[in-house]
């Protein structure tokens, strides 16, 4: 066994390389095409491209002997292919012929054969890299348990070790070094009689990746995200440039670059130029100047301020402070205590060390705590004093976001969040949050509706004495106060609009008439609206054509607007010609999922066409349990980052511990399955053991996680390993079970059941994520449990069939 | 055989010609569509504005590649991140500011130079600011070639153009997240700007500033133009 085992060693440690390198590359991959597009793009090209494992098991299925008869140098050269191919591939894709602008695709159609071919472009790596573990897996299917193991593992250490090198290099250093990972797994995976090819590639490798790590190029980012128009304007220059696992931080300065959201139309002063952060392109906040004594803000000239009108507040939260004006501006109030929430800690550290000129007084005042949490696990602290005004940033983007967050979990804006904060305000505090006005109307509308079912649930009392907001030409400002609004406080915040040209559009004593004195809307309908959703009229907000009830922390996706029941509705108004303008990123995530089912579906069928003649019984068996596998892992890795978001506070911290726990305890589960024979006993119970652990997530995993989410972190990270560790432990054990009893069975199907594997795993990724945002969590997770129970059942029940078969021929 | 390669290469030549004069006609035909379906199907009445929209060459606006679009409902890129406005945008941005000809319009955000061009047809006195050199300039030479009541500055827009102030309308064809008050200044009173409100590739709304007698101001959100139903199909 031992001798054995070490004839294993350099081909499991290749394995290993190359899992490594393939998840590093698709980490990497992801941030450089959120960077130079945007994330739901990164899914679209990067759902294609993780195809390529299911494309390899159609091509090993179809050509199983040949592929395995070259199998000694063939894997090697897979494997050097697919790293080399890794170093260009983003270099290739960047070249100006083969540059693609996905806010292109709808108004320019030259744009579909440039995509075609990037998708070409960014499957390469990936098909080929699958090709070489595929047929790993097949020459090897009866260690099938530590060949897993030695690819899970791998892949664990390929993601931590992906986002360790975000802390370090720039996002375009790492495809290189992922490459040369991929390349040294195909040099020791080759044998002695290529020992000096081996040197030769190793040292050429070698120099590609120094060369291209040393020369890293820029990121073509698209014209129309907010650093390529920022860097358009006269005199532009990026002044500062850190990569971080939150993304590239960038900081932009320009003569006309100037800061004065919604701005009022009395303001007769200069606007002030300011410095714009961009994360990963997109806008995320401007360097805050500011001087000890200050008193006067550009924000006392929107209807940000409205807070301020109430009089002085002297604790103050402000949550997802990363916005820096709105900081600055707390500051010429003079508050006594001020927390500021910033989760993404590049930001804070880029003010302290090259903006402290501008930013020193702010940063390092006295009464100003900043925490590098997301706001909910602060809010969750016990320690809390309660706070006076509790303050959120301006929502959504300028003109809207085109959907781009829709699928983007956002813990601070559900109703839960809402209810948390308002239990942390004093007996007059305040929570404040503004938005930018959309057409149609649908963040404020949602905001609101947030707004009044939070006081439904934690008040006795009527919330229209409670709620107060202010619309000026392009911003509105709701306001919530624990304590009823006074008169004294209405006649300061009548005259402020008046002041401003700013109208009220909710108050206890509004009159008819007050609400568009200043600023004309088309018709009254949206007025409407405003009063029917603080009447919290339900059958107003279902029957409105956009998704505008509370998110809530099963189904915390509050940019998500779009109701899949109103698709032909919306089309019939504006044409379906302009949906894609209407909410793009719901749209791309639909088309991610249905290309890459369509996708899916070809690969699946086409080896089906050839073993139709050649091989036995069962494939229907097959299909559903590798691919209830498929779809119940990255279901329940999916639904667990997104809690565990929530639990740890930090995306990157979340990631980083659901997947390599995830992998590493599936690897030593699917190490220990080659000790168990692959018996239908075996692998029913397995089965039904992995189902019953995640029917008490459904049941349980929220709770378990609201009543720690407090605790010390060395006890969370306790609590992690055992939620996430043991199920995956079972769940690591299926694959390589069930590997070696169809190969008992009929090894001609192995090489389908890891394409089909592979298949399901890329579909389920966007279809866990539109399950969740129309059903909740809990649903996604429920169908991971009757993915399990099916795979648990389906060889039993195909044994059964075939014995019923059997007993019917020999009656006959 | 140089005879017969010189008819060869005439016969080309007239061929191109007979092209480009057949694809002329084509465009001027496209373009009084454009007007009668887009336009005056959404209920655009002022002649001025009409006759400007049949008279100006939208092709010769966006960039060679997208010409063949050039005369479809719906905005184009132009490059730098700019679009060409949608031909109904431009239309009703025209006709909101009331044009007469003895009038003095500021525009911030040339783009292209159409709907500069446009305004041109149509008012005496047409100043428009590009922040963006290479758009500037290319506008630049195309209005200044056709219209010399149509001036180009490079530079920011923000601070106006203050030797030529006050204006009769402002019109703003790139949204912007603030109305710079020099702007609000260097309207006459009683004047109007037209801004439009959200990104280009967003439903975006259109929003009327007037600075009343006495310099109060105030704003009026108009119809979300880009999607409006044709009043044909109502």
């Amino acid at each position: 066994m031992g001798a054995k085992f070490k004839t294993h060693h350099p081909l499991l440690l290749s394995l290993g390389l190359q899992s490594a390198s393939i998840i590093a590359f698709q980490l990497t991959l992801m941030q450089l095409l959120s960077i130079a597009q945007w994330h739901h793009f990164a899914y679209m090209i990067i759902s294609v491209a993780m195809l390529g494992f299911g494309a390899s098991g159609t091509l090993l299925a179809l050509a199983r002997k040949w592929l395995t008869a070259r199998a000694e140098w063939l894997i090697p050269l897979l494997m050097t292919i697919s790293g080399i191919w890794m170093m260009f591939a983003f270099r290739l894709a960047r070249t100006e012929i083969f540059r693609f602008d996905i806010y292109l695709l709808f108004v320019d159609y030259s744009q579909f054969p440039i995509l075609a071919i990037n998708y070409i472009i960014y499957f390469l790596p990936f098909f080929t890299g699958a090709l070489a573990i595929g047929m790993l897996f097949i020459i090897h299917t009866r260690d099938i348990g530590k060949y897993y193991f030695s690819n899970l593992l791998g892949s664990g250490m390929g993601g931590l070790l992906a986002l360790f090198l975000f802390f370090i290099l720039t996002p375009q250093q790492i495809p290189p070094l992922a490459g040369l990972l991929s390349v040294m797994a195909g040099l020791l995976g080759m044998g002695k009689r290529f020992k000096k090819m081996h040197i030769a590639l190793g040292i050429a490798a070698c120099c590609m990746a120094i060369f291209f790590i040393a020369r890293p190029g820029t990121i073509p980012v698209s014209q129309y995200k907010g650093i390529a128009r920022a860097l358009n304007l006269p005199d532009a220059e990026v002044v500062y440039r850190q990569p971080h696992s939150h993304g590239l931080i960038e900081v932009v300065s320009s003569p006309a670059l100037r800061y004065a959201p919604a701005l009022s139309l009395s303001y007769t002063g200069q606007v002030p130029v300011k410095k714009h952060i961009f994360v990963n392109g997109d806008y995320a906040g401007v360097v805050p100047k500011y001087k000890s004594g200050q008193e006067d803000h550009i924000l006392n000239y929107s209807t940000q301020a409205l807070p301020w009108v109430l009089g002085k507040h002297d604790r103050v939260l402000m949550l997802n402070a990363a916005e820096g004006a709105t900081l600055s501006q707390i500051f010429t109030k003079n508050p006594l205590h001020v927390d500021a929430i910033i989760p993404n800690a590049g930001i804070i550290d880029a003010l302290r060390e090259k903006f402290s000129s501008e930013s020193a007084d702010l940063i390092a005042h006295e009464n100003l705590h900043i925490h590098h949490i997301e706001g909910r696990n602060f809010l969750a602290s016990t320690h809390l004093a309660p706070f006076d005004l509790i303050l959120l940033p301006l929502q959504d983007a300028f003109g809207g976001t085109s959907g781009v967050n829709a699928l983007q979990e956002n813990y601070m804006l559900t109703q839960e969040a809402f209810g948390s904060m308002w239990q942390n305000l004093s007996n007059d505090g305040v929570i404040s949050i503004s938005s930018w006005i959309d057409y149609p109307p649908r963040t404020s509308l949602k905001i609101l509706a947030t707004l009044v079912g939070t006081m439904t649930e934690h008040s006795p009392h009527d919330p229209s004495d409670h709620i107060v907001a202010v619309r000026s030409w392009g911003t509105i400002t709701f306001m919530v106060k624990k304590s009823p609004f006074t008169k004294g406080e209405m006649a300061n915040i009548r005259e402020f609009c008046q002041t401003m040209y700013f109208d009220p559009l909710l108050m206890p004593d509004l009159e008819i008439g007050e609400r568009d004195h200043f600023n004309k809307l088309d018709d009254g309908s949206f007025f409407n609206y405003i009063d029917r959703i603080m009447a919290f009229d339900e059958a107003f907000m279902e029957e409105y054509t956009f998704m505008i009830y509370p998110a809530i922390d099963d189904k915390p996706y509050f940019s998500q607007f779009l109701k899949p029941g109103t698709f032909r509705e919306l089309s019939r108004t504006f044409g379906a010609d302009q949906f894609p303008f209407l909410e793009l990123g719901y749209l791309i995530v639909l088309v991610t999922l249905l290309q890459s089912a369509l996708l899916a579906f070809v690969f699946i069928i086409m080896p089906l066409l050839r073993l139709k003649k050649k091989s036995r019984e069962g494939k229907m068996a097959t299909v559903l349990y590798f691919g209830a596998l498929g779809i119940g892992y990255m279901f329940v890795e999916i639904i667990l980052i997104q809690r565990f978001v929530l639990y740890f506070g930090q995306a990157v911290y979340a990631i980083s511990a659901v997947i390599s726990t995830m992998l590493i305890f599936s690897g030593a589960g699917s190490l220990v399955s080659g000790r168990l024979r692959p018996t239908l006993n075996n692998m029913t119970i397995n089965g039904l053991i992995v189902a019953g652990m995640l029917s008490l997530y459904v049941a349980f995993l929220t709770s378990w996680l609201q009543y720690t989410i407090a605790a010390p972190l060395g006890v969370k990270i306790l609590i992690s390993l055992l939620i996430i560790g043991i199920p995956s432990f079972f769940k690591g054990m299926m694959f390589p079970l069930g590997i070696r009893h169809l190969a008992g069975y009929d090894i001609r199907q192995v090489p389908w059941a890891w394409g089909i594997n592979g298949s399901f795993s890329v579909v389920s990724t966007s279809l866990a994520m539109l399950i969740a945002v129309e059903a909740g969590f809990r649903m996604v997770l429920s169908v991971a449990v009757i993915c399990y129970v099916l795979a648990s059942m389906v060889w039993v029940l195909h044994k059964l069939v075939i014995m019923k078969r059997n007993n019917r021929e020999n009656i006959l | 055989m140089i005879y017969r390669l010189t008819c060869f290469v005439m016969f080309l030549l007239l061929l191109a010609i007979m092209g480009y004069e057949v694809r002329a006609d084509d465009f001027r035909r496209e373009r009084n569509n454009m007007v009668r379906n887009q336009i005056q199907g959404r209920g655009i009445r002022d002649q001025a504005t009409l006759q400007a929209m049949r008279s100006v060459p939208r092709h010769l606006y966006v960039p060679a590649v997208q010409r063949r679009f050039a005369y479809q409902d719906r905005p184009l890129p132009i490059g730098y991140g700019q679009t060409i406005s949608q031909p109904y945008i431009v239309a009703y941005m025209t006709e909101i500011i009331q044009p007469h000809s003895n009038q003095k319009v500021l525009e911030i955000g040339t783009g292209s130079g159409y709907q500069a061009a446009v305004l041109a047809e149509i008012i005496d006195q047409v100043y428009t600011i590009e922040i963006i050199r290479p758009l500037g300039e290319q506008a630049r030479i195309k209005l200044e070639a056709q219209y010399s009541n149509a001036h180009v500055m490079i530079g920011d827009g923000y601070h106006g153009w203050e030797e030529h102030a006050p204006f009769d309308a402002i019109v703003v064809t790139a949204a912007a997240e603030y109305i710079p008050p020099p702007l609000i200044e260097q309207l006459k009173e009683g004047g109007r700007m037209i801004i439009p409100v959200g990104s280009p590739f967003q439903m975006q709304q259109l929003m009327l500033v007037e600075k009343k007698k006495g310099g109060e101001i105030s704003t009026r959100s108009l119809m979300p133009v880009r999607f409006v139903p044709f009043e044909r199909d109502r």
